[in-house]
């Protein structure tokens, strides 16, 4: 059974299920752990141990709940090869993430303002469900583009500038994309939403920085105290669920071939170095690159309500990064360095300094690891560190974790006496629709400090900055 | 886990579908007489969690053949067409007609319309159809199914 580390990990032994290859193991604290064990999770944790070539521990994030196939929260790493790659692992929202913008304005500038800033951007950016994206239509060979290129494709149309890319995980472009692996139905899915936020738990938050506790972090990411900032939560809509709906089936067909196992069909896999596991990579670089183009038009509609209600459009790329993504890279194992493809399915990277992928002038501290609160809470950025390289394949938590179902958190609460509670709180709100914002309602959702707090202590991200909404846009 | 039947649930006792709540997710559970009958529920209950179900009229009609290596693969697949085309190809199922449905194949008449962002009531975006506690049982002349879709 679970058996309890140290104050913030918990290990699941090789005995909890039959055929599990590596141990689990499990980042809570002694109440969040409870939650935990509330739903599937542990024996999601578990049921990915029993996947052919993982490497190290098949873990789970304190943010952790019950997924499919995967737990949302989890981490697994696979031998490149003698591993399998997992379109579940992945899950349907590729590359959903999230990206945040700093200003140069402070809160007693922007708070008066707030609600022209909201209506403004709630004008420019399509959300909410079933809306298009206003370039919809776009042609096969731009759609392409699109996939090939991720935010370069929106920068080269106009959206941002070049300086941009720097600051974006594998600087918004996965170079091994090809969109002739993606299906054209998810391509017909896509197309008329790029540049869209979508709806549940998506957002545009104005936030400003209540807290710095890590001074010489924050200064390099350029956060300092009451500076307003932008956190933009989406992904790779249509197309990234498309692109895992239809590798499932192809995955779960070829298993047959390579005579693989498995204990839950949401786990359908093949080897990495197989056709059809490399196939899925190409597909799923494209559909991660169309999530950052997403984000890149999405943050230039944010620059352009600034522009119009504040009259600057100077807002600075701190960090975008993916929670949702499947990616090759170096890792100690046993011992000596290897390269693995590293699952997150709801996790995201938290390297340390000095590793390459991360941003020059970022080199001496680490990568910003954001995590967005649920609505009108609050956000922080963490950064990575050497411990999270050791431990966790160099990951961490992505969130709070949903705690109640959606259905249940409507009937607590109409939507009126949300926006009344939210606004005596100061937080404003836009919403494409009523019932989704209840459902949305703050604690419908773990508590993201308590989550942080974890991976702080554990030492797999180290705190910097703590972020609180006054403006929210919700799909 | 938390349930509720659908206002849209078929009023006869012998069939329907009542969707399930939990916190990560939204389930669909259908009964009915024989296997064509639960999928023609599980199309409806998908229909009823996009969109005000009432909204959507029977203006075109649409044939779909479909092959599952099992009923459970074949009902995943069936949902995933159905939301296929909401999400990509802009037609909304109202009703459909199960011709055949055998050896984990089936054929379908679908019945419904384009998008009309002006008349209809979106509910909410539905990402894929999943294959996590999928089931599919035959009790007591009973066949029920379980799906859950990730939302």
């Amino acid at each position: 059974m679970l058996q309890k580390l140290d104050e913030y990990r918990y290990l699941i032994p090789k005995s909890f299920r039959e055929g599990m290859n590596i141990e689990g193991l499990i980042y809570a604290s002694p109440t969040l752990i409870k939650a935990i064990e509330n739903d599937l999770t542990l024996m999601q944790v578990a049921n990915v141990a029993t996947l052919p070539g993982l490497v190290g521990r098949s873990l789970a994030m304190p943010d952790a709940h019950q997924g499919y196939g995967f737990a949302i929260g989890g981490v697994a790493a696979a031998d490149l090869q003698k591993g399998v790659v997992s379109a579940g692992g992945v899950g349907f929202d590729i590359n959903c993430g999230v990206r945040l913008l700093r200003s140069d304005f402070r809160l007693d500038a922007v708070r008066p303002q707030i609600d022209a800033l909201l209506n403004q951007m709630f004008r420019d950016i399509p959300c909410g469900t079933g809306k298009k994206g206003i370039v919809s239509g776009l042609s096969d060979v731009e759609l392409d583009r699109v996939l090939e290129l991720g935010a370069r494709w929106a920068v080269e149309k106009g959206y941002g500038i070049f300086e941009d890319l720097a600051h974006i995980e594998e600087g918004g472009t996965i170079p091994h994309a090809n969109p002739a692996k993606v299906s054209r139905r998810a391509k017909e899915r896509g197309r008329d939403q790029l540049g869209t936020l979508g709806s549940g738990n998506h957002f545009v938050e104005v936030q400003y920085v209540s807290e710095i506790f890590d001074e010489e972090a924050a200064q390099s990411f350029g956060l300092y105290g009451g500076q307003i900032v932008v956190l933009i939560h989406t992904g790779s809509r249509g197309l990234g669920h498309q692109v895992c709906t239809d590798y499932l089936e192809i995955m779960q067909e070829a298993m047959r071939k390579y005579k693989i196992t498995i204990v839950d069909r949401q786990l359908a896999c093949v080897p990495i170095q197989s056709p059809e596991g490399q196939s899925y990579l190409q597909a799923m670089a494209s559909a991660a690159n169309f999530a950052f183009a997403n984000r890149q038009m999405i943050t230039h509609w944010v620059r352009q309500a600034f522009e119009q209600v504040l009259g600057s459009d100077d807002l600075k790329i701190v960090y975008d990064v993916c929670h949702n993504i499947a990616k090759e890279e170096l890792h100690r194992v046993d011992g000596s360095s290897r390269k693995v493809l590293v699952h997150r399915k709801g996790a995201t990277r938290a390297f340390p300094k000095h590793r390459p992928e991360i941003p020059p002038d970022y080199n001496e501290v680490g990568q910003p690891v954001l995590i967005p609160g649920s609505m009108g809470t609050c956000s922080y950025v963490l950064v990575g560190t050497e411990k999270a390289m050791e431990e966790t394949f160099g990951s961490s938590c992505h969130g709070a974790g949903r705690a109640m179902s959606r259905h249940a958190a409507k009937k607590d609460i109409t939507a009126d006496e949300l926006l009344r509670d939210l606004k005596e709180k100061g937080i404003h709100v836009r919403g494409a629709s009523k019932s989704g914002l209840t459902e949305e309602k703050p604690d419908a959702y773990k508590d993201v400090s308590a989550v942080v707090e974890v991976v702080h202590n554990a030492g797999i991200a180290r705190k910097v900055a703590k972020m609180v909404p006054i403006g929210v846009i919700k799909g | 886990m938390g349930q509720h039947n659908s206002s849209s649930s078929s009023n006869e006792m012998d069939s329907g579908f009542r969707i399930l709540e939990h916190p990560s997710d939204i389930g669909l559970e259908v009964w009915g007489p024989d296997l064509a009958e639960v999928f023609r529920q599980a199309a409806l209950g998908l229909t009823s969690i996009l969109v005000d179900p009432a909204s959507v009229r029977v203006r075109e009609r649409r044939t779909l053949g479909l092959k599952g290596s099992d009923n459970e693969n074949l009902l995943v697949r069936w949902l995933s067409e159905i939301l296929y085309l909401y999400d990509g190809a802009d037609f909304l199922v109202s009703d459909v007609e199960i011709r055949r449905l055998q050896d984990s194949s089936l054929a379908a008449i679908l019945k419904g319309e384009k998008v009309d962002t002006g008349h209809h009531q979106f509910r909410m975006d539905v990402k894929a159809v999943t294959y996590h506690q999928l089931n599919i049982a035959l009790d007591e002349n009973v066949w029920t199914a379980r799906v859950f879709l990730d939302i």
